[in-house]
């Protein structure tokens, strides 16, 4: 295997036939090539399950990570170093069911990371139960009875978590969803985007189909999603949530909200680390030949707060 | 005197902590040696905490230890939890204005003790009162009560600076703080710069409680330096005033550490603020770096962010106790899956459940050497006192990179949450070992390469020119899903091979058990802050003419097996005690599935206090002379 530029692994993908996941590689393939990123620049981490997957298909560094702990593992790397570009790919049962306080924390820390909900309102992998997205009442053909509980809001939760990129899009648009990506990316801080992922094996309710006849582009509607001034932020934020509400015979797709005005936790961290973005944690020298910089000396100097000098007697 | 020890009560909130690290610097400014530590509820304010210090003209205390020549109380609930502790001339400060007061009065008081302060008095005849229980110490323990009128001392106070009564009974802590150093014989001047180091900054503070200082030196009268210390032997040129947890913490900075995580718990948070306190290391006027400290959302994402961080080539480490560490034990997992180097510093408390969250013990052994489906490797070492515990932090660090794997590093609320006077570390000989890094590797990288042994040289996320996948899911030579079988065995194998590498190049002896040799009499076989009271009490034993051993273990994977053993056997079999802050004696139980040995004698605790030294002293005769097998101990309110 030797390094290649399209991001594509030489795997067998073993998704279903006509499953939405597959839309979503390819898009993520073609918008970090057309990002003129390096592999190596780029870390994807996953969850578990079908989508959990998607790191081994596609040629940069790949992080397959636990149920729900994708968000903090990606916030790891992150913050040792910032100047990758860090992409979470995860169910819609692992961002918002077993890792909801993750992705909520992740909005508020506002840290330059895309989020990929993989969005299908089943547990695939586990044979079709249903997830945090699906409505309570439907019954998909796995479940034995009605679905009991009610479904999230991926994209209110994100707008009110503080998510400053929201967007979403259906996987079986590649064009429209590489371009997102590539708009998340770019984006400085945290990004989501939930894309709608028809599930052929095990939901007969949201198919391809059923989404075709209902999506429609936000922006050729005239959607202004940007914030261009703190002071619209209110207005704009509210505006985002209440589009949010829209699902039926019209479900919007693309940029709901984007607020490039707020600061990141990379710059806040870097106000009070000087060195931070220059010499992020993991870049940082830590000995000279095996003898660690902070020696005897600069341990004293350190913690001189805690070094009592001894008084000499009388 | 060489030594001086005394217990300070108050209400939690009212300054115990203040009061610890004014007195351990006013005493470390003066060149001794001190030993502080601090039992206290889960609770913000009210209830009741104290300290015990120990002050030594020669070396440092190692341990609580029983008998303290001062109790000084802030309040009546100080008098009731510790005048049975007086012995004969034990000074017992106290508020004369509370006298009068019955345990009744005393809403903050737990049901328990107030029945058992009843009882004690009433059999002697005593009023159930704060007078009744000093007169008790008097007549029947030996103590001279010292009555002090708080009151007029702050009337005092509050007239000496010109502020309203109030604002004087803010300082109201430094009263106790102030007898006893008045008693010992401390410059006015030493405790002065003990509140300069406690207040930086705050000179009003700083004069309030210095004026205060002077008012009860005054109302002390002849008693002032009535227990007065010999002159410090030798004391070093500086010390470190510091607790178990910052020790944890300046040690991690010596090994590199550049991001820790957290999640606020008891008593591990300190560690944390210790270290976020000093995130930039700047060393006269450069800097060398800064540490990122970062606190998440809960502990799985303390320890999944540390994991992603240490995949970078970042120093990461998460510090946490055992209801937090609970929750990390799926990471902990993906952690030995994907040979990532992290440390986890691991505080016990008292389980399980909540259990006694600002209580100590050593009850989670088991906890970080068998949490965790499946099998994988890590290393667990445990640290005795502070400056185990700062080499430890460095070793830690430098032994998860070395062996790509998870460490964790034990310590206890107890050694957390002590003060001493540590001589600044040497750092001779303390090196930073990377391991094998995969510098020049290009795109035909395989993070988990086997050919060359079972340590595949590291890449790390982010290098230029290298791609490597990562995944809790069995996996191939690329990172890659597998569950082929050959490959099953070979990439298991490989995995728990490590730990053997680990057990040939670490010694057993000196590294991983330590034998403090002092006589045939006994031996005993303990861990962690066990250390203190056992030295200690094999030294007060020796005065009586029985000469014993201790073993200390340090680390308990790779167990020390071969040494251990041969430690064991030298010594008669009903002379070999295992000593314990648990009820299941772990550490002698996993001496016996390791070695066959079974250590048949124990020595137990498990009220959440530390181990005192008269108690195990007393306990070590019991077994040695009076033919017991196992003795559980309970000292200390």
């Amino acid at each position: 295997m030797g390094l290649r530029l399209d991001y594509k692994t030489d795997l067998w993908v073993d998704w279903c036939p006509g499953c939405g996941n597959f839309g979503i590689l390819t898009a993520m393939q073609k918008a970090l090539a057309e990002l003129g990123l390096k592999p190596w620049e780029v870390v994807i981490v996953s969850g578990i399950g079908c989508s959990g997957k998607t790191p081994h298909f596609i040629y940069a560094n790949g992080v397959h990570t636990l149920h729900g702990r994708a968000i903090p593992f990606a916030t790891g790397v992150k913050l040792a170093r910032p100047d990758l570009t860090v992409i979470v790919d995860g169910g819609d049962g692992d961002l918002l069911g077993i890792g909801a306080g993750h992705f909520v924390a992740l909005g508020r820390r506002n840290l330059d990371i895309t989020v990929i909900i993989h969005d299908n309102q089943v547990y695939g992998l586990t044979k079709g139960q249903a997830s945090p997205t699906l409505p309570a009442g439907v019954k998909t053909k796995a479940l034995p009875k009605p679905n009991l509980q009610d479904a999230v809001n991926p994209l209110a939760l994100a707008l009110s978590s503080g998510y400053t990129f929201v967007a979403r899009a259906f996987a079986m648009d590649v064009e429209h969803l590489k371009e997102i990506i590539k708009a998340a990316v770019k984006h400085r801080g945290s990004a989501l985007i939930d894309v709608l992922q028809p599930c052929v094996t095990y939901n007969d309710l949201y198919t391809t189909p059923w989404y075709r006849k209902r999506v429609y582009k936000l922006e050729d509607e005239g959607w202004d999603p940007v914030v261009r001034d703190p002071s619209e932020r209110p207005v704009k934020l509210a505006r985002a949530i209440e589009k949010a509400q829209e699902w039926g015979d019209r479900i919007p797709v693309g940029i709901f909200y984007q607020d490039p005005t707020r600061d990141t936790l990379e710059d806040r961290i870097a106000s009070r680390i000087p060195s931070y973005r220059s010499l992020p944690p993991a870049l940082q020298r830590i000995d000279s030949n095996g003898t660690p910089i902070v020696g005897e000396r600069e341990l004293k100097a350190i913690f001189r707060d805690r070094l009592i000098r001894v008084k000499k007697h009388h | 005197m060489e030594e001086a020890r005394f217990l300070l009560g108050g209400p939690q909130g009212a300054g115990l902590e203040t009061a610890a690290q004014v007195l351990t610097t006013a005493y470390a400014v003066r060149g001794y040696r001190v030993y502080s530590m601090r039992e206290y509820f889960s609770n913000i304010k009210g209830r009741h905490s104290y300290i015990l210090v120990r002050v030594n003209a020669r070396r440092l205390p190692r341990a609580p230890r029983e008998g303290p020549d001062i109790i000084a109380g802030l309040d009546a609930e100080s008098v009731f939890t510790h005048f049975t502790e007086a012995r004969e001339g034990t000074i017992l400060v106290y508020d004369s204005g509370q006298a009068g007061v019955s345990p009744e009065r005393i809403p903050s008081m737990e049901r328990e003790l107030r029945k058992r302060v009843r009882e004690t008095l009433s059999r002697g005849g005593y009023p159930p009162t704060v007078e009744g229980a000093v007169t008790y110490a008097r007549d029947v323990l030996g103590a001279r009560p010292l009555p002090l009128d708080f009151r007029g001392i702050l009337g005092e106070l509050s007239k000496r600076l010109g502020i309203p009564a109030f604002k004087a009974k803010r300082f109201a802590n430094t009263i106790i703080i102030a007898a006893v150093a008045g008693l010992t014989g401390l410059e006015v001047g030493d405790l002065r710069e003990g509140f300069e180091r406690r207040f930086p900054g705050r000179r009003d503070v700083v004069e309030g409680n210095t004026a205060l200082v002077e008012v009860v030196y005054d109302a002390l009268g002849d008693l002032r330096g009535s227990l007065a210390l010999d002159e410090p032997l030798e004391p070093p040129g500086e010390y470190f005033v510091v607790s178990g947890n910052d020790v944890v913490a300046m040690g991690k900075v010596v090994g590199g550490l550049r991001i820790q995580t957290y999640y606020p718990i008891t008593p591990a948070a300190d560690e944390s603020f210790m270290l976020e306190a000093h995130e930039n290391l700047d060393a006269d006027g450069s800097s060398l770096g800064g540490v990122v400290v970062f606190q998440t959302e809960d502990e799985i994402a303390a320890i999944s962010a540390a994991i992603g961080a240490a995949l970078t080539g970042a120093r990461a480490a998460t510090a946490t106790s055992g209801p937090g560490f609970d929750l990390m034990v799926e990471a902990l997992g993906w952690a030995g899956m994907n040979e990532a180097p992290v440390v986890v510093t691991y505080y016990q408390r008292g389980g399980p459940s909540t259990g006694l969250p600002t209580r100590g013990g050593q009850q989670d052994l088991y906890s970080a050497l068998f949490s965790g489906h499946g099998e994988y490797p890590r290393i667990v070492v445990a640290s005795g006192d502070h400056e185990e515990a700062f080499y430890d932090a460095v070793k830690a660090l430098n032994w998860a990179e070395r062996y790509q794997l998870p460490v964790i590093h034990l310590l206890d609320k107890f050694l957390a949450n002590s003060i001493v006077t540590l001589e600044p570390p040497s750092l001779e000989g303390v090196r930073i070992d990377r391991g094998l890094l995969a510098g020049s590797a290009g795109p035909e990288y395989r993070r988990f390469d086997k050919s060359g042994g079972p340590i595949s040289p590291r890449a790390l996320l982010g290098q230029e020119g290298v791609v490597m996948w990562y995944t809790g899911d069995e996996h191939d030579e690329y990172g890659h899903i597998s569950e082929d079988p050959v490959n099953r065995r070979e990439m298991h194998r490989a995995r728990m091979r490590k730990l053997e590498v680990a057990a040939s190049e670490i010694p057993e002896e000196g590294e991983r058990a330590v034998l403090y040799e002092g006589g045939s009499d006994f031996l005993l076989v303990g861990w962690g802050s066990v250390k203190g009271a056992a030295l200690e009490a094999i030294e007060l034993l020796r005065g009586e003419g029985l000469r014993g051993s201790y073993l200390h273990l340090r680390v308990f994977e790779p167990f020390p097996s071969r040494y251990v053993l041969e430690v064991l056997r030298s010594f008669e079999e009903d002379r070999v005690i295992a000593v314990e802050a648990n009820y299941l004696a772990q550490a002698a139980r996993l001496v016996a599935m390791n070695t066959g040995y079974r250590v048949a004698r124990r020595i137990l605790k498990w009220t959440g206090r530390p181990i005192y030294v008269g108690e195990l002293s007393r306990a070590i005769v019991r077994i040695v002379e009076g033919g017991s097998v196992e003795e559980v101990l309970d000292y200390g309110a």
